[in-house]
């Protein structure tokens, strides 16, 4: 039976983290993966990732995973792939099935990172083909590029609806709505306001009655549901769609560590069994840890944190860090696991309804029922002050830990502190130069340029665009508002795309003067 | 629908184009990509009917969790669909309950 210092179960965010911790520190490590392709989930993130410079926010989720696997391979990581792992034993034996064969290994310590799998939702016609997980979605076009259908419903507007349903538009599908049962929009309002903007209609307190259609969907009728969830008679509509999506919520994969006999717990009743898991991860088992999402849902970003304490803990537990070297590490860790941890998404705020910010401002409610901010409640927040010349409007305005902003100003006008869950603040005395470096920068897709007059009684707005085809200056076309109503003619001014920019282009048009705190996307042509 | 450009991840790389049968007819698709993106970049969403039901069953959660895919593959039923590699010259057939039955 082969021996390693420290055997990972999966090869995603968390497990490659632990992987290249822990080979950092002197351990011979092996990595096992059920999939052809290590990275998990990362590869389809296509999106700017959230947090600050140290948890590589602005940074794509694809990009993450190249450097990840680069490190790893750097430091002799030993990764098998194609190589599920069906069997995992309290002493730390674990069984793979590879092409030729089933092996058995041992690790001296084994960190379980297997991930979270997709929750679904049964309706009448769940099963029809066109139903699908969000995550489904995501692989098909943004790693199989081919689009899961042409007109979709999103079925959940937490983060991975909101997300993925933009990825949706990206890949040129029609996104007709997104619904929630839940009144108020599930993930970060950035997400929900760049979907919004489009024209896409948020439903919330809304799901599914029936996927219409015999031998694949051909249709939706949706619902409002009281409060105690039941469909309010009349409030059905309906939609001609080829396909629905659902992004209700992923549950742990924790088979491997109940197979292992790891003690396991309901943190609140029905919220389903996690590993009981101590500070670094480890389980009841001595050496055995739980890394990333099988520990618990969270996301990308604080399973990767979670991977290195974790790996961290192995190389303590069997001695190749000293004490000191390990509490260092675990401690810089932890300090940037907490970070993630703070603001309005944090655990202890699930499912609560926060009326305030963190500066004592009013959290929008517009927002969290449509999906976007009302335009009489934009100025109330720091990033928004009305000043003349070029100068970014920041819609920010929830407390999430996210803080690029910050760095990408080179005037810096632009102050999160050290606290990144603030709120960020413009500095209407600074000198912006209008470089759209912030535009870019923000991986909410929340800063916008403005400039109040540009003469002719006209202003310009611009705004961060990622979509195909990329329109030239002089196109004519309509500017829409934060809801995605069209408002006012506007005409194309500049398009600038920079390597810095990272496939975000920067879209400048003019439109009258009094329409530049209102529009907010562009699209060809005259409205109808 | 085949994602010819895309906005953040660009045209997708040079592929070699093969010929496969799907229930006796021939469809292009690219070696090496998941049996259900060729299928479906075909128009082709049903993969298989249940056993009981006869219920059509498509792709549901594409990262080979839930075999909802699964298809005659080769004359081999089960095969899940979602994450086996196109290969030239494969019959992919649509799977009727347990494989095996016909129609």
């Amino acid at each position: 039976m082969k021996r390693y210092d420290l055997i990972v179960i999966g090869a995603g965010p968390a497990g490659l983290s632990a992987a290249t911790e822990a080979a950092s520190h002197g351990l011979r490590v092996a990595v096992f993966d059920e999939n052809a392709r290590p990275g998990g989930q990362l590869f389809k993130q296509i999106h700017k990732f959230f947090g600050s410079k140290e948890h590589k926010a602005k940074i794509r989720g694809y990009d993450i995973g190249r450097e990840l696997l680069k490190e790893a391979e750097s430091l002799g990581v030993e990764v098998f792939l194609n190589a599920p792992v069906i069997g995992l034993y309290a002493e730390k034996e674990v069984v793979a099935r590879h092409a030729d064969g089933v092996r058995h290994y041992k690790g001296d310590t084994v960190i379980v990172a297997t991930g979270a799998s997709e929750n679904m939702l049964t309706f009448e016609g769940w099963t029809l083909p066109g139903v699908m997980g969000a995550g489904a979605a995501q692989t098909m076009m943004n790693i199989n590029r081919v689009t899961p259908g042409e007109r979709v419903l999103m079925l959940g507007s937490g983060n991975v609806g909101l997300v993925v349903g933009y990825q949706l538009i990206q890949a040129g599908c029609e996104l007709v709505a997104i619904i929630d049962a839940a009144p108020r929009v599930g993930g970060y309002g950035v997400h929900a306001a760049k979907v919004a903007r489009t024209g896409v209609p948020f439903y919330l307190s809304h799901t599914v009655v029936r996927a219409e259609g015999t031998d694949r969907v051909t249709g939706v009728t949706i619902g409002e549901v009281d409060a105690s969830w039941q469909i309010i008679a009349g409030s059905e509509k309906h939609f001609d769609v080829d396909t629905i999506c659902i992004a209700v919520g992923l549950s742990p994969s924790t088979q491997l560590l109940k197979m292992a006999g790891a003690d396991m717990a309901e943190p609140a009743a029905g919220a389903g069994f996690l590993p009981v898991c101590s500070a670094t991860g480890e389980t009841s088992i001595s050496g055995l840890y739980a890394s990333g999402d099988v520990s618990g849902i969270e996301e990308a970003s604080s399973a990767m944190i979670e991977g290195r304490i974790s790996g961290v803990a192995a190389a303590g537990k069997l001695g190749f860090a000293d004490a000191e070297t390990v509490e260092t590490r675990l401690n810089a860790l932890e300090t940037a696991l907490s970070a993630l941890h703070e603001g309005l998404f944090a655990p202890r705020n699930r499912g609560k309804s926060v009326p305030l910010t963190d500066e004592g401002i009013d959290n929008s409610q517009h927002l969290l029922k449509n999906g976007y901010l009302a335009d009489d409640e934009v100025a109330k927040y720091p990033g928004v002050k009305r000043v003349s010349g070029v100068h970014p409007i920041i819609e920010c305005t929830q407390n999430i830990p996210c803080n690029p902003c910050q760095d990408a100003c080179p005037k810096q006008c632009i102050k999160v502190g050290a606290n990144i869950v603030a709120l960020p603040v413009f500095d209407e005395t600074s000198a912006c130069i209008g470089c759209g470096q912030c535009v870019a920068a923000c991986s909410g897709q929340s800063i916008f340029l403005v400039n109040d007059d540009i003469g002719d009684n006209l202003a310009s707005v611009t705004i961060p665009y990622e979509f195909l085809p990329l329109p030239e200056k002089g196109d004519v076309g309509t500017a829409l508002d934060r809801s995605g109503t069209p408002i006012c003619a506007a005409t194309v001014t500049d398009v600038r795309a920079a390597k810095a920019f990272d496939h975000t282009s920067l879209l400048t048009f003019s439109v009258p003067r009094d329409e530049y705190m209102r529009a907010r996307f562009w699209k060809k042509g005259a409205a109808v | 629908m085949r994602i010819a450009n895309h906005p953040i991840l660009g045209e997708p790389e040079v592929r070699e184009k093969v010929t496969f049968t799907h229930d006796g007819a021939e469809i292009e698709g690219y070696a090496g990509e998941p049996i259900a993106a060729a299928l479906r970049a075909a128009g082709i969403v049903i993969h298989r009917y249940t056993k009981k039901y006869h219920a059509p069953r498509g792709i549901f959660c594409a990262i080979g969790r839930c075999t909802d895919c699964v298809m005659v593959v080769n004359g081999k039923p089960n095969v899940r669909t979602c994450v086996t590699p196109l290969e030239s010259g494969m019959t992919v057939d649509t799977q009727y309950g347990a494989g095996g039955e016909r129609a």
